[in-house]
């Protein structure tokens, strides 16, 4: 047998695909993300779906089983301080005709300035924000809001999506492996939709809370001071602000003043002091 | 001893076969090199620590074929094969097999 | 402030990994068709074994291997891949460059010691950097390529 030395001609591999690595990674990732938004937003749209066919004792079961109640039991000396915020809380519930489950506070001794609002009408409110609000409108204003979340069941809905994102991600082996940025790309491309949501049912919820403050004292003045003041606190990155859930302060501020005017809310009005005892702990 | 991958020696005759010989080694890299290859795993390129290690434990597995080979009381091992399997995280198993003969 | 670092780490390792990684595969491919021609004159066949035996006064095994490890951007992209489907683009050319390496560093061994052809020769690829049944650990393949070579 002769041998014929012949060399295999380069510009065609065979065995590599001449397409660009760019190109190819371009197309993997689009599809990727895609998939994800898109499941994401599929997920939202169940979600809103089934939380609406719960009922009120079921909500409540879901929220006892996930309520962390040991964390908030508060001392004696709080206990004026959390009958007060109880009592201005269900006071608002009653006024916006939302009694579907009744609320209960808990506060919760950290100085960090927040309130939040859990399944089955559980809301934790931080002594840091007590110590924060200089009248009665701005707590109200903030209670108001986890009100309007609650009436909205955004939690629960919050809570579905998650889970079934959980699973979905998990299932596929995302939660496991140490896949680089993979599970970053389609947790992140995940959290930018929830964002969405997010934003949109925090608009929702102030809308709700301005809606409820007006009811209550007939004007929103000074409802929104807390955020004037804490918005010079805030020094947020940029890239932060727009993975925080919540919007721009000074935006819902803009955004709630242009409301009110439409509507023709008056936005001045009679300070409603908070009760000696409270205010100044 | 002359080792091929052919069944037989080429010039020479088998004269008599002791059957399959096998020799195999199961090597771990320290965690040096795993903290070098894990680096040149961001940029590419070959792992030349590995390959290393790998060529030392192939050499092992053949040298042990081979002393088997040896004691049976042969010259030379024909039909080589080897194979190569990743038994655990970091640990390789290098596999070389053959069949034992006597050739004049 | 920690998203915004683990974003900026991942892209800086993903760019690394593309440009590094195709600067290596570029001067090993052209390294690799350097050797191919210089050794082109010696014919290495894979049959032998149910021939009639080549004429030859020697004998002798060649082994060359190769592990060859893949970079950022293409376990990255092949992660991608592991979702979507299909073929896996990015890891063709790292396979391929590992067996022509193989082949040619047995070639050479071959060449060195005076053989006129290298017959029977034999193939094997294994995947040394991950567990068996797992997606933990790196990519790194090992091609082992050995034959007779005769002289």
């Amino acid at each position: 047998m002769k041998y014929t030395p012949k060399e295999i001609p380069e510009e065609v591999n065979v065995n590599v695909t001449r397409v660009h690595p760019l190109v190819n990674f371009a197309y993997l990732l689009g599809t990727t993300i895609g998939v994800s938004i898109l499941i994401y937003l599929g997920l939202g749209f169940a979600a809103a779906q089934l939380t609406t066919r719960i009922s009120p004792e079921m909500e409540i079961k879901i929220g006892q089983s996930l309520f962390p109640k040991g964390l908030f039991s508060s001392s004696l000396k709080n206990q004026e301080r959390l009958e007060y915020v109880q009592e201005l809380a269900t006071s608002l519930q009653e006024d916006m005709g939302a009694t579907r489950i009744p609320i209960t506070v808990h506060l919760w001794e950290n100085e960090a300035l927040n309130a939040a609002i859990f399944p089955g009408g559980n809301i934790v409110v931080t002594t840091g924000l007590l110590d924060a609000v200089e009248t009665e409108n701005e707590l109200a204003f903030v209670l108001a809001h986890e009100l309007g979340h609650f009436a909205a069941r955004d939690t629960l809905k919050g809570l579905g999506r998650s889970l079934v994102f959980v699973f979905v991600t998990s299932a596929i082996g995302l939660g496991t492996q140490d896949a680089g940025g993979l599970s970053a790309v389609v947790s992140t491309s995940g959290q930018l939709t929830n964002l969405h949501f997010r934003i949109r049912q925090e608009s929702a919820a102030d809308l709700y809370a301005l809606e409820a403050i007006i009811r209550r004292y007939q004007h929103g003045g000074n409802s929104l001071d807390l955020f004037e003041r804490i918005k010079v606190k805030d020094s947020r990155g940029k890239f932060e602000e727009y993975l925080s859930t919540h919007p721009l302060t000074q935006d819902r501020i803009d955004e709630l003043n242009k409301i009110a005017a439409q509507r023709g809310w008056l936005m001045e009005g009679e300070v409603t002091a908070m009760p000696e005892n409270i205010s100044n702990w | 001893m002359i080792l091929t991958t052919l069944e037989g020696v080429p010039g020479q005759e088998i004269v008599e076969h002791f059957g399959l010989v096998q020799g195999s080694t199961i090597r771990a890299k320290h965690v040096g090199k795993d903290i070098m290859a894990s680096f040149k795993n961001i940029i590419g390129g070959e792992l030349k620590g590995y390959t290393e290690l790998l060529q030392e434990a192939r050499k092992e597995a053949v040298e042990r074929m081979v002393s088997q080979a040896d004691r049976l009381g042969a010259n030379a091992v024909v039909n080589v094969r080897f194979a190569t399997s990743s038994v655990a995280q970091g640990a390789a198993e290098l596999f070389a097999y053959g069949t034992a003969v006597r050739v004049k | 402030m920690s998203d915004l670092i683990n974003v900026i780490i991942f892209l800086g390792l993903l760019a690394l990994g593309y440009f590094s990684g195709t600067y290596f595969e570029q001067q090993h491919y052209k390294s690799i068709k350097k050797r191919e021609k210089k050794t082109l004159y010696v014919p290495t066949v894979t049959f032998g074994a149910k021939q009639a035996m080549p004429e030859a006064r020697d004998a002798a095994l060649f082994a060359g291997s190769v592990v060859i490890g893949a970079d950022y951007f293409k376990t990255f992209v092949s992660y991608l891949r592991n979702l979507v489907g299909g073929r896996v683009v990015v890891y063709e050319s790292l396979l391929d460059r590992g067996r022509r390496e193989a082949l040619l560093r047995m070639k050479e061994q071959a060449i060195a010691w005076g053989a006129t052809q290298v017959v029977n020769v034999r193939l094997e690829s294994s995947n040394i950097g991950q567990q068996a049944g797992s997606n933990k650990g790196m990519m790194a393949i090992e091609v082992i390529a050995y034959g007779t070579g005769v002289k």
